[in-house]
């Protein structure tokens, strides 16, 4: 196996008759590639940390990450490997703090010595995580945490943060995506549903900032306390200032059960998601679907070949599709962190850096390349990154935005 | 090592001295850095929950919002010293007194209040505390982003980083001195009178004590105690988030605090470090290490229902209790 | 019609939701002396367990609220007298322990069906009275906790409510008297995490079901408990409902993220105001 530590994933009796056609599977691509059976006399492993809250609360964008990073790794090592060594994960939980982010990577780097890092997944994690890595002079690439803060660093002191590169779309990013979708639908009023958290208020103020340039209005902004949401109060307002549609800041749970409470008032708004839990399509069937309910992801099947690759390999791996976002762009970021250590030819940290500053690296959502600090670049021009919107059906869903 | 009441003779200070000694020289057997890092939070988490004795154990005030006075002293430190610019040393010493007026206001607050009313009031404060600061963002002063919130504040040290050893040592030093502290002032007559408190208020009260003052001042001890170890934790890590405040991190203190020994002050001070260490530093799979804490609790607690140290001492003091005739003198 | 009435009616079904979960605890902290922190862990077990019957095709509601019943019952006895009643002599380890039992029970409850929340269908509102939708986990829990407190009431007041209030009131008469106190904790106990595992099954469909989803309904639970006094289980109702309103209302008059602080300030003012909580308690007990 390919991931050196216990991951802590679901074992229930079904599921491991579920692994045993993946186990097969493996043993028989292992045939087929016989440099990589495990040679121990053949160069060692490149070692790739993951950073990823495995326990806790948000163990579920965790562990979606920690798949998704696995997959990345099985392909690039079925398709050879890399540099002529085979790819492993080392995991790390990083337990939503960061004081245990900080110390987890500076495990991955003292101890496991890895190459590089990919993670966290909250901004508080990551920002531990990226003074432990840039300490210690080592690549992180971060998949997800949206907040300024982490390019800052690049930007601001270049020289002591310039390992830090960011694969999930910015704040102003999201927003941009978003606002294109929504003055495509032709939508005048909008309202937004947050969780009183930093990341999610900046959103809403981004979004308001973009859509202000055409016209769109906020008619209702909420933050609900994420410890004790009020959901009802909410739903119940959001509906009485009858925006053309309500926008979900949210990708946690607590946005299944606001579409539940909003649908069950009776309310025949369209909604929008971030993405997160209402892109599982193993909720979707328990939704709600009496009015449109559209979710934002990174990449949806159908809307690129790799997209459509990436998805069906998820699916065939652990019995269900990907969210599209918690673990989308965690497979990227491991894929694109790969093919630059490809691209630099060796493995030495300022190479790949400069391979990573310089090149375009192919993934699931899209082809990726950063800009000067070091963000990859999503939005709405051509050559962007533009993510996906689907819309839930009964049976399945629809790509609605980028229309081909 | 032997864990029980703290006795003016015998040979528990010796042990625990010797305990000392060997986390002086632990680093000199080559400790990497991650585990150095580790035995430094270790220590930090130690004095938490010692702090947490001294107010829930000793003076027998159960506190489910200690966190409250670690948090408040966090925070102080990264908003003095990255928004006010502060020097480090004056930020720290501001955050003590913070946390330390922090503590002078929940005691003034809960001190009418008896047992699980306590439990519920510093709860709710602590929650309260925890929540307002979720929603708390600042602007930052290069601009073009924020601060707070579940991100947290910058902690600016304007020094050169620690290194790994000095920090090691430092959090060691503050470890001995606090527990050194937290052992004499559970023994004076402060501490004679706040172990009186725990075990009945109304005879206390009849004996002419002012019960309200000394609550109030357990809860103030505890918290510049707690406010230190968030001090420390602020220069070490170097962020102050929300978390700080949370709800498990003051259950966390509690859960520790049960598992060493409720009142022993020394007790929760190693199962702190223990526990800490155990969890974190030997690089269990994440679904090994819950499970370890929680059979940790379930299995500690049912066979030591006092708690490590506070089991132990109750069986000391019950077989001193036995046949006085047989022991011969004492 | 207007929103306020809505409100206003949710808010009353959100109070009595948190009136369901506290009913248990109150029960378990008055006759067990002990602060279950494993009560939310039985609420998310019941919602579990209708999810598991839900995705095997068994959508009877009644089949869900049996099974878990019965299972919390049993694994609700089992702690009792595995753990519970040996520790008793240390009322604070109990709560510990429980909590470890919690976060045992997460862990598990994440190995087997992982991480990532679940969902089951809600369904339709029950009905819609002018304007204002009555939902259908609202009344189920409302006429469920009117039930309960009511059940309890008369309980408590009646024959089969003496062995409790004695050994609520004092441990050794009931075990002089002949009463096998130690039973009695532990079915008490039991009876208590079934009453959270049927709330949990009974609210599932309106919620997102993740292993640590008990721990809001527990400190909820835990400070309407508390700050009740403890004495009379209607206070516990309408204290539970109260704050349901408050929290509601607030969030639409003011602002949402204000709900929870403004809740526990209210909280901290009933008890800094009437420090015996809202009724007389009686001596304060140890922890």
């Amino acid at each position: 196996m390919i991931v050196s530590a216990g991951t802590g994933g679901p074992m229930g009796f079904p599921r491991l008759l579920r692994l045993l056609p993946m186990v097969l599977t493996g043993l028989i691509l292992c045939r087929a590639f016989p440099v990589f059976a495990g040679n121990p006399a053949s160069r060692p492993n490149l070692r790739i940390g993951v950073l990823a809250p495995l326990s806790g609360p948000f163990a579920s964008g965790g562990s979606s990450f920690l798949q998704a990073a696995t997959l990345a790794v099985e392909r690039a090592n079925a398709g050879g490997g890399v540099l002529g060594r085979r790819a492993e994960l080392v995991v790390a939980d990083s337990q939503g703090r960061v004081d245990i982010a900080k110390s987890e990577a500076l495990r991955l780097i003292s101890r496991e010595k890895v190459f590089a890092i990919v993670g966290a997944y909250l901004s508080e994690e990551t920002v531990g995580a990226i003074e432990a890595a840039v300490a210690a002079r080592k690549l992180l690439i971060v998949p997800v945490a949206a907040t300024a803060e982490i390019t800052d660093g690049v930007s601001r002191d270049y020289p002591r943060y310039r390992y830090v590169f960011r694969v999930g779309y910015s704040i102003p990013q999201w927003a941009a995506m978003m606002s294109e979708f929504l003055r495509q639908r032709g939508v005048k009023t909008y309202a937004f549903v947050g969780a009183s958290i930093r990341w999610n208020r900046e959103l809403a103020g981004a979004l308001k900032k973009t859509l202000a340039g055409s016209g769109i209005l906020p008619v209702y902004e909420a933050f609900y306390s994420p410890r004790n949401p009020a959901f009802e109060p909410v739903a119940v307002a959001a509906a009485a200032a009858s925006p053309d549609i309500v926008v979900l800041g949210d990708p946690g749970k607590n946005s299944v059960v606001f579409v539940k409470r909003f649908r069950e008032g009776g309310s025949g708004i369209p909604i929008l998601s971030v993405g997160g839990s209402l892109g599982d399509s193993r909720v979707a069937p328990s939704l709600p679907l009496s009015a449109p309910l559209y979710v934002q992801a990174a990449a949806w099947e159908g809307a690129s070949e790799a997209a459509t690759a990436y998805v069906e390999g998820f699916e065939k791996r652990y019995g269900y599709p990907p969210v599209g976002y918690s673990d989308t762009l965690p497979y990227d970021a491991v894929t694109v962190l790969l093919s630059a250590i490809r691209a630099a030819g060796r493995l030495d940290t300022d190479a790949v850096l400069t391979a990573l500053e310089k090149g375009t690296f192919p993934g699931a959502a899209g082809t990726y390349r950063f800009d000067a600090s070091h963000q990859a670049i999503w939005g709405t021009a051509p050559g962007d990154l533009h993510g996906t919107v689907i819309q839930w059906e009964r049976d399945g869903a629809r790509i609605v935005f980028p229309l081909r | 090592m032997k864990k029980s009441e703290p006795f003016r003779h015998g040979k528990f200070p010796g042990v625990l001295a010797a305990g000392a000694g060997v986390l002086l020289l632990l680093p000199l057997a080559g400790l990497d850095a991650f585990l150095l890092n580790v035995l430094t939070l270790g220590f930090l988490v130690a004095v938490y929950t010692g702090s947490w004795d001294i107010v829930g154990g000793v003076a027998g005030q159960v506190s489910l919002g200690h966190a409250l006075f670690f948090g408040t002293a966090t925070y102080a430190c990264a908003l003095l010293t990255s928004l006010a610019g502060c020097p480090f040393p004056l930020a720290a010493v501001a955050a003590l007194l913070l946390a330390t007026a922090a503590g002078a206001a929940v005691g003034t607050l809960s001190a009418p209040l008896k047992g699980p009313f306590v439990a519920l009031l510093t709860l709710a404060l602590g929650e309260a505390a925890h929540e307002f600061i979720l929603g708390q963002t600042f602007f930052s002063p290069q601009g073009g982003y924020s601060w707070g919130g579940e991100g947290g504040i910058p902690v600016l040290l304007r020094v050169q980083p620690l290194s790994p050893w000095t920090a090691y040592y430092a959090a060691l030093a503050f470890l001995v001195l606090s527990t050194w502290l937290m052992l004499r002032i559970a023994r004076s007559e402060e501490g004679l009178i706040w172990t009186a408190l725990s075990g009945s208020e109304l005879s206390a009260r009849a004996s002419g004590v002012d019960v309200l003052r000394y609550k109030r001042r357990a809860f103030m001890f505890a918290a510049a105690l707690a406010g230190a170890a968030g001090v420390g934790f602020a220069a070490f890590v170097g962020r102050a988030t929300a978390d700080d405040f949370s709800l498990e991190l003051s259950f966390q203190a509690a859960t520790f605090a049960a598992v060493g020994g409720r009142g022993t002050i020394v007790g929760p001070v190693l199962s702190a470090l223990v526990l800490h260490s155990l969890l974190q530093g030997t690089g269990i799979p994440p679904a090994g290490r819950v499970l370890l804490y929680a059979l940790a609790l379930l299995l500690t607690l049912r066979f030591f229902p006092g708690g490590v140290a506070g089991t132990l001492r109750d069986r000391v003091r019950s077989r001193r209790m036995v046949a006085p005739g047989k022991e011969g003198n004492r | 019609m207007s929103p306020l009435a809505q409100v206003l009616v949710d808010g009353i079904f959100t109070g009595a939701s948190y009136a369901l979960m506290a009913a248990g605890l109150a029960l378990i902290l008055g006759v067990v002396k002990v602060v279950n922190l494993s009560h939310g862990a039985f609420f998310t077990l019941g919602a579990y367990v209708a999810y598991v019957l839900e995705a095997n095709g068994v959508d009877h509601p009644v089949a869900a609220v049996v099974m878990a019943a019965a299972i919390a019952f049993a694994f609700g006895v089992f702690l009792g007298k595995s753990f519970i009643n040996p520790v008793r002599s240390h009322p604070f380890s109990v709560a510990v322990g429980s909590l470890g039992f919690a976060i045992l029970f997460e862990q598990a409850a994440q190995m087997l069906w992982g991480p990532h929340p679940l969902s089951i269908d809600l369904g339709a509102p029950l009905a819609t009275l002018h304007g204002v939708t009555l939902r259908r986990w609202g009344v189920i829990s409302f006429l469920l906790s009117l039930g309960l407190a009511g059940g309890l009431s008369l309980l408590l007041s009646g024959p089969w409510g003496l062995p409790l209030k004695l050994i609520a009131e004092d441990e050794e008469i009931a075990g002089s008297v002949g009463m096998d106190v130690e039973k009695i904790r532990y079915l008490t106990f039991g009876a208590a995490s079934a009453v959270a595992a049927v709330a949990g099954a009974l609210l599932a469909p309106a919620m997102a079901i993740t292993p640590t989803m008990g721990r809001v309904p527990l400190i909820l639970s835990l400070i309407v408990v508390i700050a009740s006094g403890m004495e009379k289980v209607w206070n516990l109702f309408f204290l539970a409902v109260g704050l349901g309103l408050l929290s509601n209302v607030s969030a639409y008059l003011l602002a949402p993220s204000w709900s929870y602080v403004l809740l526990l300030a209210v909280i901290c003012l009933l008890l800094v105001l009437r420090p015996s909580g809202l009724a007389t308690a009686g001596p304060g007990r140890d922890y």
